[in-house]
């Protein structure tokens, strides 16, 4: 899985790459924008999503408390049903399950401690964990809800 | 040597027609129950319902009810249900398996396929968002759920949906859903509840209740919602996170729907329809 991971991500970076050195767009940025992702991921994510973004265990049923387990950001999971104004959303607002019977949030807010345009990156670095057609779905979703502008 | 030939071929044809008589059982049993199905629709203070592959509308309550034309199609299918937008749309839609979808803007007079888009016409459940007239939802059996968000133009796959056949899919405005709303899926066994952007399906309240025929919620207070069952009525006060039954003295309902006024409307198995105006406690037929 881990090997798996390693390649998708290989081969985004090297897309970008690639896609800067025909003159299509600024790969440096591109690349060192995903990695940022990554390492934002890594420092305030993962702990609950997983380091490989595995989710939580039963990540699909309530516990007793009516409180949801974080899910995978995989593709076993719901993350790419999500448009980017969404997630966006949750990452910087926070969201709280209505059947949530205790007082903290379902997921945490992050925008006391991520820019907007670190938000922005985390969750361009989540789209490396998608199949491509998740990542067509979510790009369609995205469409008439992409990012807010003050992230870019 | 003719008596033994004879007795073989005796012995054949018993053996084909035990065959085909138990070939029939199966695919009897495989069937699915024909249900009627009841709506209100809003925008035309009207009741609908679904019977016998026939729709009909009512404007008095259900004291008498008007056939609506139907395609020659829903001859050759199943219909199972009718849905409208909950704005001033004149559209109707009705679904069924081997039926898929067709709408009609002029009163059943003509009628459109929208199956363009859908994997096949096997529909089990169909319903259009609360507030957006144009976002359809249906169910295809074995598949999963499709979304329109041209008024069944185009179709996209969603979810696959709950495990279970869904008999009825109902979007709310509930509160809390990180999109627009939810979508309640009630099979036989349960009713589940996914919010519109499809991020899992979760049970609903212990519901000791046998067979789970429909669900109908308060238009101006979604979380208030009532569940026909094998076992009676039930009402919840919380979106479905738990269920009381209610003590009412109604036969068994296999549909129901709720007017703005808070009137509950319900049918039983043979299409009778009965009112209730004090939340299921007791119930008139229509004329009383």
């Amino acid at each position: 899985m881990r090997k798996l991971w390693i390649l998708v991500t290989t081969w985004l970076l090297m897309s970008a790459a690639g896609q800067a050195m025909a003159g299509g767009g600024p790969s440096s940025r591109d690349t060192s924008r995903l990695e940022e992702g990554e390492r934002i991921y890594q420092q305030y994510c993962a702990s609950c999503h997983g380091s490989e973004g595995e989710g939580q265990p039963n990540w699909e049923h309530q516990n007793a408390q009516g409180e949801l387990p974080a899910p995978p950001h995989g593709p076993e999971g719901h993350t790419w049903k999500h448009s980017d104004a969404m997630l966006y959303r949750i990452i910087a607002e926070g969201w709280r399950d209505p059947w949530n019977k205790t007082e903290r949030l379902t997921m945490p807010a992050f925008e006391n401690v991520l820019t907007p345009a670190e938000i922005r990156s985390v969750v361009n670095y989540l789209k490396t964990l998608w199949t491509p057609e998740q990542r067509r779905h979510q790009a369609e979703e995205s469409e008439g809800a992409p990012f807010p502008s003050q992230s870019e | 040597m003719n008596k033994i030939t004879g007795r073989f071929w005796r012995a054949l044809s018993l053996t084909s027609w035990v065959m085909a008589s138990l070939s029939f059982v199966s695919m009897a049993g495989g069937a699915e129950e024909a249900l009627p199905s009841l709506s209100y629709d809003q925008t035309g203070e009207r009741l609908l319902k679904v019977q016998a592959n026939q729709l009909f509308e009512s404007t008095d309550g259900g004291a008498a009810w008007t056939m609506i034309p139907l395609p020659d199609e829903v001859a050759e299918g199943r219909l199972v249900t009718v849905s409208e937008p909950a704005t001033a749309e004149q559209a109707l839609y009705i679904a069924g398996p081997s039926i898929g979808v067709q709408r009609s803007t002029d009163h059943g007079e003509t009628w459109q396929e929208l199956n363009d888009g859908l994997p096949n016409q096997d529909v089990t459940a169909l319903d259009v968002h609360r507030h957006q007239p144009e976002t359809l939802y249906v169910v295809i059996a074995d598949d999963g759920l499709y979304q329109s968000e041209d008024a069944g133009t185009t179709w996209k796959k969603m979810d696959s949906g709950p495990a279970q056949p869904v008999r009825r899919l109902i979007h709310s405005d509930m509160e809390g859903s990180m999109q627009t709303g939810w979508l309640y899926a009630v099979s036989d066994d349960a009713v589940r509840l996914s919010m519109d952007c499809f991020c899992g399906w979760r049970p609903t309240g212990e519901l000791d209740a046998g067979r789970v025929y429909d669900l109908a919620y308060k238009l101006d207070d979604p979380e208030h919602v009532y569940v026909a069952t094998e076992q009676g009525l039930w009402r919840s006060d919380n979106g479905g996170q738990e269920w009381q039954q209610v003590k009412g003295d109604g036969p068994t309902f296999v549909t129901l729907t709720l007017a703005p006024q808070g009137t509950l409307y319900a049918l039983d198995r043979e299409g009778e329809l009965m009112r209730s105006e004090d939340q299921g406690q007791t119930w008139t037929p229509p004329d009383a």
